[in-house]
């Protein structure tokens, strides 16, 4: 009974392939009469293999679909996605294939879990999709609960009501990782769980990272959590990506007005430096019916016309490999703040 | 993390404890209820009373005599009177239990098993498909199911087997829609997700993760149309659609007896008082069973 997995084997590209890549992903809600709800309107993205890349923003900005649309748990309207190199849903790398390789966790650890399965057959049901006989799904399954800190002898045959929302939520994360997935989706995982569970969840997740050799996306409103997990961070703003870079890059200069407003939201620690005045005023608007150009602009302190008319694209910012989607950070967009031509070349 | 626990489990040697499962606390939550209870073995007599009938009933059933027509109960050898054509009414509501619970059971039982696979399909696969079904669903539900049942027996012919297609027909569609709006809430519970998510097909989700979580409600729902469709079947018996003479069964004997009201007006209501005993029994049994399934945790 093997758990260790050996990724280089099913490393096709290569470590300079990004594990996934997501190009244009569009997915759009009709309402009816016309209206549609643009929950995830062009992202594109790359996650590296091994890293952990952060997903920030408001609540409503797109996070949890964009999870769900990478999980191809909803299709996407528009865009594509590559596996290791290979297009998800092509003859080279199906959709079950892709499955095994991508798994999820839920924030809700109650909903996640069949009321009416034991803990074990809810691990052990994933891999008997895929051909595993049950009495070795079930011996793997306990194997799991092992590594995920919870005593199969006490837990295997329990149901989920029966264990407390940290437990459940290990059971998740070991329901995630009985069909060896290279990557994880973490949607708001640990979010539920109180600040002591939270940690060891938290720590639990990094050792799985090392020993099973994974590649997260983490997605959290909570930035203090994500700037401790993750390598990368992704900050959305409407169904757009408006910066994505380096956490400690990110955290420490923020370029885009939208990073710098949610980080500034952050409480502080720091009793002689309080934050005293809201970094943001109002409410994200309607995802329905997004302003024109910028779609921060209508919240935007530095706002100028410009960002009113041009939609700004994601450019190379900053000093590493760092994007942010803004005028100020694109040379000759006529915002006044914008580096001029001659200074980027 | 808690490496101790962690390196000291002699995995898969011991046998974890089964905990008691759903059904084991939903059985103990039963047993409390006392008034579920009692209808449940009210239920189980009348269900041992119908299939010993031979057995139990003290006279035939059929046999008359029209010297001891509408005799009172309490009459030697007639401990519950005798009918209009002197028979014994015990004999015969013992006999007519068979029919009327066989009325009462297998209608539901069909349209339980037609009714879930709609349902369950329906708020299943969802979309257009959902609509299509349900709308057509949605046109039987629209008629009273008496005038239903009535309409499609007495198009049907009377008869045994003619009513009991008629029963069926008129409990598919609240069944349908029971298992279908049931259905609609499992399929967006997580679990759902997180089995499509490691690509699980349908039927797979639907047999483990599905079914498991909607018989229950379903099937409650289902027991609290047995006491309905026992009177719409002694209903249509007394509109002359179902059973015919001289076959025992609660409804036809409530419907020939109807004239003897001023003259034995206890004995004339013996089988309505059977049909109302064994109905009120089936309610309170799957109130019982509802609530009982209901707690969480």
């Amino acid at each position: 009974m093997s758990l260790e997995i050996s990724t280089e084997e099913r490393d096709r590209g290569g470590a300079g392939t990004p594990l996934l890549e997501a190009r244009t992903l569009t997915k759009h809600f009709p309402l009816g009469r016309g209206a549609v709800v643009r929950a995830v309107d062009g992202v594109d993205f790359q996650v590296l293999k091994g890293e952990t890349l952060g997903v920030v923003g408001e609540s409503g900005c797109g996070k949890s679909t964009t999870a769900r649309v990478v999980m191809q748990l909803i299709l996407q309207d528009k865009g594509e996605m590559l596996f290791d190199g290979e297009a998800v849903g092509s003859a080279a790398l199906s959709l079950k294939e892709y499955r095994r390789q991508a798994q999820m966790v839920f924030q809700d650890s109650y909903a996640s879990l069949n009321p009416r399965l034991t803990i074990e057959d809810s691990i052990a049901f994933g891999p008997t999709v895929h051909g595993v006989p049950k009495s070795g799904a079930i011996l793997r399954a306990r194997d799991l609960l092992a590594r995920v800190g919870l005593d199969p002898a006490r837990f295997a045959a329990r149901y989920p009501h029966e264990l407390s929302g940290g437990q459940r939520q290990r059971v998740n994360i070991a329901r995630a990782l009985a069909l060896g997935p290279r990557l994880v989706i973490l949607d708001e995982a640990v979010s539920a769980l109180d600040k002591s569970v939270e940690a060891q969840v938290l720590n639990l997740l990094m050792d799985l990272r090392e020993e099973f050799g994974l590649t997260y996306i983490f997605i959290s409103h909570d930035l203090n959590v994500v700037r401790f997990i993750s390598d990368r961070v992704m900050v959305m703003y409407l169904g757009e990506v408006v910066e994505i870079g380096p956490v400690d890059e990110l955290y420490d200069d923020p370029r885009h007005p939208y990073t710098r407003a949610l980080l500034s939201a952050m409480p502080s620690m720091d009793p002689d430096n309080r934050t005293m005045e809201a970094p943001l005023a109002g409410d994200p608007p309607n995802p329905i019916n997004p302003p024109e150009g910028c779609r921060f602009h209508p919240r935007c302190p530095q706002a100028q016309t410009v960002c009113a008319k041009v939609k700004p694209v994601l450019t190379r910012t900053g000093a590493g490999a760092r994007l942010a989607a803004c005028h100020m950070e694109i040379a000759g967009s006529g915002h006044s703040r914008a580096l001029g031509l001659e200074d980027a070349a | 993390m808690s490496a101790a626990t962690t390196d000291a489990i002699p995995v898969a040697i011991t046998q974890p404890l089964r905990s008691p499962g759903y059904w084991a606390g939903v059985f103990k939550r039963f047993k409390r209820d006392k008034v579920a209870v009692g209808a449940g073995l009210v239920v189980l007599a009348i269900i041992l009373m119908a299939v010993f009938a031979d057995y139990i009933a003290p006279a035939d059933p059929t046999r008359s005599s029209m010297l001891r027509r509408l005799r009172p109960i309490g009459t030697p050898g007639y401990p519950l009177g005798a009918d209009e054509l002197g028979r014994d009414m015990l004999s015969r509501l013992i006999h007519g239990a068979r029919l009327s619970l066989f009325m009462g059971v297998v209608p539901v039982f069909i349209a339980f098993a037609v009714g879930s696979v709609i349902g369950v399909s329906a708020g299943f696969f969802g979309g257009k498909y959902n609509t299509v079904t349900m709308r057509t669903v949605d046109i039987f539900y629209a008629f009273p199911s008496v005038l239903l049942a009535i309409a499609l027996s007495g198009a049907l012919g009377a008869g045994v087997f003619n009513s009991l297609l008629s029963l069926t027909i008129v409990f598919i569609p609240p069944i349908a829609r029971i298992a279908e709006s049931v259905t609609t809430q499992v399929r967006s519970m997580d679990y759902v997700e997180a089995a499509r998510a490691s690509g699980a097909g349908p039927g797979t989700i639907i047999r483990v993760h599905v079914l498991g979580n909607v018989l229950g409600p379903i099937f409650v729902y289902a027991t609290s149309l047995i006491s309905v469709s026992m009177i719409l079947a002694s209903g249509l018996s007394f509109l002359g659609l179902g059973t015919k003479p001289p076959t025992p069964e609660w409804g036809l004997m409530l419907n020939t007896l109807r004239t003897a009201i001023y003259v034995q007006p206890w004995v004339a209501a013996l089988p309505g008082a059977a049909i109302f005993i064994t109905s009120i029994s089936f309610n309170l049994l799957s109130d019982g069973l509802r609530s009982a399934m209901d707690v969480k945790g």
